[in-house]
């Protein structure tokens, strides 16, 4: 059995990936890299990142058997990683919590980051309170209208948040002015991205900082089962809470791993965020992977109901990890996800955040009567706090603040 | 082999005017573009529009979105270029682009449409690490594939950037995306002197280059060969409210004034 060993030393996943920016950034993505190669080495960072992960964010995360769930689908036993469970309530503090050590390691002192659904977005102002640096967040206005509650969080914990009025108002426009940021600041400025995307190094980096997910389930499944899982389930957009889950179980073969994309409306629609059910290759955010575009190579919009989700591009070890097929790919809509939304809070007693009740949905769908006795671990990876009042609206109840 | 028109570049003063293709809208953009060829700048550079201009300022980013909006195709930008290449004199013709327009056209597609009627192309998001085959398959057809350079670009990488550079050098002149303000003469100056020690090629500075003035204090303060204007000629646009028969007179009156 080959050993899996992505990306190359150019950050090349197969042929995906790469670093496809302007001169003014080359030179700061390469010593962006010399530093990250520099860190891994480096046993200080190494236990600082791994005390604030037990003491500030409450690492291990848990892993929970479902086992209402479990008898409801009448199929395999479910697992829950439980990164919901995290301070702030998301997987992404695991990353940027090693994005700033190093930002504070290379002397960086303004901190720019760009958010969807705003869980990163608060994730980076949490840790710039932390460590007492400025940060700007830039949010698409159509995602500062839907995600209130994280907005606020974000202006209390002392960040300025930057609204994008640019093209669909999202995620994608928010990176888009987070990059001219750094362009334009690029002497002092650390950007903090918050997915497994964009150009190299960042989509290898965001992926080590997260597979402590996959790191701790592995450990904790083999004390349970005595044994490797059978499936890994865990929802995509850029891709970062599934690399960090798959990531140190891609060279166990045995165990089938499914990635669970938005698909809006539909997947065959033009309303969807399902880059590799729906999409090409192509380049965008500096980095060759699958992206929603049209004939003429121009970035489609994406759609969904989850702001976490509604991307047109995904992370470029994803798009490898597909065409090797290792990973398969497919595509929920928004009424599938609110569905498993509330089948999850009925039966498990946890509001699942809107992005993982993707991969939910997958699993009640495509696993009901079927692989018994098999064992499943689904990553948890945000709560549905932030998504009470879209949920609200999109089922028709009245929850007005 | 057909003659290349960047190998020709004057020693001094080179101007060169950028202008998105299709903005606002393709039947204006032609006028746009006869009205900048008659006054004939050293070069044109074509700006193809892309959704997601990561590298451009608001200017010329609001520009893109007018061309897309009018249902703009690349085999438009192409066309239009083509069209403009009959009354084309001295002229280098060069294209601005992103990666991705080109990769979805395909290379050689691509190649074929722009052949003996494009000198150069200036591939904003290509880094020179990337470059291999889309370089080679330029050069044998006479293109040169333009290399940009920033004032993060430290003396090791300049020297492999700089190594078998054809055209001229782009010197982004401030840190910054397109119509960025602050321009440091005493930094450009510096840079510029070192891109020169090694390479032979002209070398432009762009990126903030406003008016007259800093045409002329370019020319002054600096050993740079020549400008480029890109976001000061579509501003116009804007500040007179989109009435484009004014516009027009603006931009005639405005390349006079820079065409020193």
């Amino acid at each position: 059995m080959k050993t899996y060993k992505q990306p190359s030393s150019v950050g090349r996943f197969g042929e995906f990936g790469g670093m496809y920016v302007s001169e003014t950034l080359m030179p700061l993505l390469l010593n962006l890299d010399k530093s990250y190669k520099k860190i891994q080495k480096d046993k200080k960072f190494k236990k600082e990142l791994n005390d604030l992960f037990k003491n500030y964010v409450g690492r291990p995360s848990s892993l929970h058997y479902a086992k209402n769930l479990s008898q409801y689908i009448n199929g395999p036993k479910v697992y829950f990683k439980r990164d919901e469970l995290n301070h702030t309530g998301a997987h992404k503090i695991n990353n940027c919590l090693g994005q700033i050590l190093l930002a504070k390691k290379m002397g960086k002192t303004r901190i720019i980051a760009e958010t969807g659904a705003g869980q990163h977005g608060v994730a980076t102002a949490t840790v710039c309170a932390l460590f007492g640096l400025p940060c700007y967040i830039y949010m698409g206005s159509k995602d500062i209208e839907r995600q209130k509650p994280n907005v606020f969080r974000m202006k209390l914990l002392g960040a300025t948040i930057i609204p994008v009025e640019s093209g669909s108002k999202s995620l994608k426009d928010a990176m888009n002015e987070a990059l001219r940021d750094w362009i334009k600041n690029v002497r002092d400025t650390f950007y903090i991205i918050g997915s497994t995307a964009g150009p190299h190094p960042y989509p290898k980096m965001v992926r080590d900082f997260q597979s402590v997910i996959g790191k701790e389930a592995r450990e904790q499944i083999l004390k349970v089962e005595k044994k490797l899982p059978d499936f890994l389930i865990a929802c995509v957009g850029g891709g970062s809470n599934a690399m960090g889950l798959f990531y140190p179980f891609l060279n166990d073969k045995k165990v089938k791993i499914i990635g669970v994309e938005a698909a809006g409306i539909g997947a065959k629609t033009e309303e969807t965020a399902a880059t590799m059910t729906s999409g090409t290759p192509g380049i965008l955010h500096g980095s060759y992977s699958y992206v929603l575009q049209d004939n003429d190579g121009q970035i489609k919009e994406a759609h969904s109901i989850s702001a976490g989700l509604d991307y047109p591009g995904v992370g470029p070890e994803h798009s490898y990890l597909k065409d090797i097929k290792r990973v398969k790919y497919f595509g929920i809509t928004d009424k599938e996800a609110l569905e498993a939304f509330q089948t999850c809070s009925r039966l498990e007693g946890i509001i699942p955040a809107l992005e993982p009740s993707h991969a939910l949905a997958y699993l009640i769908k495509a696993f009901k009567n079927k692989h018994k006795n098999k064992v499943v671990i689904l990553n948890l990876c945000g709560r549905g706090d932030k998504d009470l009042f879209t949920a609200a609206r999109a089922i028709g109840i009245d929850a007005d603040e | 082999m057909q003659m290349n028109n960047l190998d020709t570049l004057p020693k001094k003063k080179i101007l060169s005017l950028f202008m998105t293709c299709g903005f606002p809208t393709l039947n204006y953009s032609k006028k746009i573009f006869n009205e900048m060829l008659s006054h004939q700048p050293d070069i044109i550079e074509f700006g193809l529009p892309f959704s997601d201009p990561m590298a451009d300022g608001p200017i010329i980013q609001e520009a893109n979105k007018l061309a897309l909006r009018s249902k703009l195709s690349t085999q438009h930008s192409l066309d239009l270029i083509k069209y403009l290449s009959k009354s084309k004199k001295n002229t280098s013709f060069v294209i601005m682009c992103y990666l991705n327009t080109v990769r979805k056209f395909g290379l050689n597609k691509f190649i074929k449409n722009i052949k003996s009627i494009v000198d150069g192309i200036i591939i904003v998001d290509l880094p020179f690490e990337e470059e291999g085959a889309i370089k080679k398959s330029l050069s044998k057809n006479n293109i040169h594939l333009i290399k940009l350079i920033s004032p993060m670009t430290d003396k090791k990488r300049s020297q492999k950037l700089l190594k078998n550079s054809k055209g001229f050098i782009y010197y982004i002149s401030a840190t910054g995306i397109t119509g960025s303000n602050k321009l440091d003469y005493k930094e450009i100056n510096k840079n510029v002197k070192f891109i020169k020690k090694m390479s032979s090629v002209p070398v432009l500075v762009g990126f903030g280059i406003k008016s007259k003035k800093d045409v002329i204090d370019i020319s002054k303060k600096t050993n740079a060969d020549g400008v480029i204007i890109g976001s000061a000629l579509i501003q116009k646009y804007f500040d007179l409210k989109m009435d484009f028969n004014k516009y027009l007179k603006s931009l005639k009156k405005f390349i006079k004034e820079v065409n020193v």
